[in-house]
């Protein structure tokens, strides 16, 4: 045991030590912050105000209803063209718009207006936001025509809100449950391709270096690849806590640093009290660290025993290992079935199955225990990963026990579950 | 008594019998050949005494007692022939990882590499990372880490297979001092004139099984042919040659090879030498070597023609 010891501490040492690792602890809230604020910013900067001429050639519209219409909704300006129309057409951005469009001579607001058409280079959304303005101020005309008036029209629209509310468990928001839901499970996906690989490479790392024999003389096989997926199963742990430590520190930080009231920050922060206070977070953080462990050992040692099957090639590697990440992609596209129906036959099962249950389960769990999440369901689940990544490691050990020490030709699945039970 | 005694063992991999019904023993301090040609189950047979396979049958005696993979491979050194070591890993911290996992404590270890590092001048590299080393320099890395925790039994495959005539001799040095401070050890080879000199003892292996066994002496002795060369100061005449006592199996001016006929003896040829008139410079019996005499075990054989070459 104590070898084993010995061996984490060199796998978990040489990986955080590392440059890369430092690196990419520390970059990626950064980028992930930076992604966060920047695609807002942008998002902000570029909301300028759309203007449209609207060239009449019928007569139908006049200045004070477009007016009125653009005091009402200031995110688009419409202009009404009436002379010099063809000089407006052949160089509107000249003059400040963002394009134009012709009610044909003739028209009526019964009668030639259905199919307009926007000549515009900003295409996005642009159309429904003239077509809305441009609807609202011909509504109102036909109003006029047919002797409605403000009283009668309010009499006409009725005000109707619909709000979603669980069955399963009524203090959960669906909407902050699906989103804690789908942020672990793709957490769990991440970690489970990023460090799945790392343990793969690491094993590979030992067959290419032809260490592999020199380290099986001294330690048992089975504890050499238990102490590389313990060791880099602490790395990503070690890394996750920094991050989380980031947050909590960054979270503080901008919640004393206040800003205005009513500003993004401010509200953001009370946003993430708000969802705190809803959920069950010993419960959250303590089956994420049993889906993130159980999930990891569960892939990582099938991604060993594939890591000591192939040579240095790293082709042959990812062909091998394609099947093994399917089943995670999977999981994932899984999970996003989950969360919009937490408690189908479907998300029921996969969050039990080991193949899928630590991304779908994370998925389930926000949603509520017991209420979504059947108590029965999650035992089961938790005793099926405990089996599940038993049974992984020790059909991994049996596979890594042969391929270590076998150079040549790579061997495909089925020869590797012969070498697994092969005494 | 005994370092190692192996009993009647064998192992099988799916189609072919790799090791088959070997028995040896080596005795303490000996410097043991295991001789044979590549994939005559050289390998599988260390593999087995170092733990890393279990044998299908027979039995391993380890220092008096059945082989306890376990605790006993703190004993052994083993460096294999495909080798290396981690290359991101500072050579200091890389040889204290393996002294530890052999179950020395974190400063013996260290005061016992300072020392190893000493002796090959290699003080100066602690920090420096595997990666940087050349090839001879990671060769003598490697041997330092296999002997580092003081084995009983040291098993070598291969060893001097990629290192320069210098590197070679410290080793081959390095390996008659641990034998005269009691360790054992066991150099597996298919270079058979590379052990001639070393081995006290040798094993010949062939597909799995054992065909031959015992000090290179003896083994030169019973396979050889009664060669001689003999070399004269004055010229060699065809008459001096007709006679029963020998046949000439090459001649030259001043010298010849001859195989003594059965029933004679070297006195008698010499003997016969002087009585010719001819005055005898030298006379040397040609022993064969391990090559040849594997050659002429395995005649015949796909092995043979292979070492024929």
């Amino acid at each position: 045991m104590n070898k084993t010891i010995l061996i984490i501490k060199r796998e978990f040492l040489t990986r955080v030590r590392k440059r890369t690792f430092i690196i990419s602890t520390l970059l990626f809230p950064l980028l992930y912050l930076g992604l966060i604020f920047g695609m807002g910013y942008i998002g902000e900067k570029s909301k300028s105000i759309l203007k449209i001429a609207v060239i009449d050639s019928s007569g139908l519209l006049d200045q004070g209803r477009v007016e009125r219409a653009n005091a009402a909704d200031a995110s688009s300006q419409l202009k009404l063209i009436t002379d010099s129309a063809n000089a407006v057409i052949s160089n509107f951005s000249d003059r400040g718009y963002d394009g134009y469009l012709v009610l044909p001579a003739g028209a009526t607001v019964e009668n030639g207006l259905d199919k307009l058409t926007l000549h515009t280079s900003r295409t996005l959304g642009s159309a429904a936001e003239v077509q809305m303005k441009l609807g609202s101020i011909l509504n109102e005309i036909k109003y006029e025509k047919l002797g409605i008036d403000e009283a009668k029209r309010k009499a006409l629209s009725s005000q109707l809100t619909i709000k979603p509310q669980n069955v399963n468990d009524e203090k959960a928001n669906s909407g902050v449950a699906s989103t804690i839901g789908l942020v672990s499970g793709f957490l769990i996906y991440f970690i489970l391709l990023i460090y799945g690989s790392q343990v793969m490479m690491g094993v590979m790392e030992e067959k290419t270096n032809r260490i592999a024999e020199v380290m099986v003389s001294s330690v048992k096989p089975f504890q050499l690849m238990l102490g590389k997926i313990v060791g880099i199963g602490l790395v990503a742990f070690t890394q996750f806590i920094l991050w989380i430590a980031f947050i909590f520190i960054i979270y503080n930080a901008t919640k004393a640093t206040g800003g205005a009231e009513g500003s993004t920050i401010n509200s953001m922060v009370g946003g993430v009290q708000e969802v705190f206070t809803s959920l069950n977070l010993p419960l959250l953080i303590g089956s994420f660290g049993f889906y993130f462990m159980g999930g990891f050992f569960f892939y990582s040692s099938l991604y060993a025993a594939i890591g000591s099957a192939v040579n240095e090639d790293m082709r042959e590697a990812q062909s091998l290992s394609f099947p093994v990440t399917m089943l995670v992609i999977f999981a994932i596209m899984l999970m996003t079935v989950a969360i919009k129906d937490p408690t189908s036959p479907l998300a029921v099962w996969a969050s039990i199955i080991p193949f899928t249950s630590p991304i779908v389960m994370m998925a389930r769990i926000p949603f509520g225990v017991p209420g979504t999440v059947q108590i029965w369901e999650l035992a089961l689940s938790v005793a099926m990963l405990i089996i599940g990544f038993a049974f992984t490691t020790w059909f991994a050990g049996k596979i890594y026990r042969t391929g270590i020490l076998m150079y040549g030709k790579k061997p495909s699945w089925k020869e590797m579950i012969k070498w697994a039970f092969r005494k | 008594m005994p370092i190692l005694q192996i009993n009647s063992l064998s192992k099988n991999f799916a189609t072919q019998k790799a090791v088959n019904n070997i028995s040896l023993s080596i005795d303490k301090g000996q410097i043991f050949g295991l001789l044979g040609p590549n994939g005559a189950g050289k390998t599988t047979l260390i593999r087995m005494i170092t733990g890393i396979f279990y044998p299908d049958q027979g039995e391993i005696l380890f220092d008096g007692k059945p082989f306890d993979p376990i605790n006993d491979i703190a004993h052994i050194g083993y460096m294999p022939e495909e080798r290396g070591l981690y290359k991101k890993m500072k050579i200091g911290e890389q040889a204290l990882y393996l002294a530890q996992l052999k179950g020395l404590s974190k400063s013996d270890a260290t005061s016992k590499i300072k020392e190893w590092f000493t002796r090959f001048d290699m003080e100066s590299w602690w920090n420096k990372k595997v990666e940087d080393l050349s090839k001879g320099m990671s060769q003598k890395l490697q041997f330092v880490t296999t002997v580092l925790h003081n084995p009983k039994l040291i098993i070598l495959d291969e060893p001097f297979s990629g290192l320069d005539p210098v590197n070679a001799n410290l080793i081959r040095d390095e390996i008659y001092r641990l034998a005269k401070e009691g360790a054992t050890i066991i150099f597996s080879t298919h270079r058979m004139e590379q052990v001639e000199e070393i081995c006290d003892h040798i094993v010949l292996v062939n597909k799995g099984e054992k065909i031959l066994d015992g000090t290179v002496n003896e083994v030169k002795q019973d396979f050889k042919e009664n060669l001689f060369k003999v070399t004269f100061t004055n010229e060699l005449l065809a008459e001096h040659l007709a006679i029963h006592l020998f046949e000439v199996k090459e001649k030259k001016n001043n010298s010849i090879v001859i195989q003594r006929n059965e029933g004679f003896t070297n006195n008698d040829v010499i003997q016969y030498f002087i009585n010719k008139g001819l005055s005898i410079e030298s006379f040397n019996e040609i022993l064969p070597s391990l090559n040849q005499i594997f050659i002429k075990l395995v005649e015949g054989t796909p092995t043979a023609r292979q070492f024929n070459n």
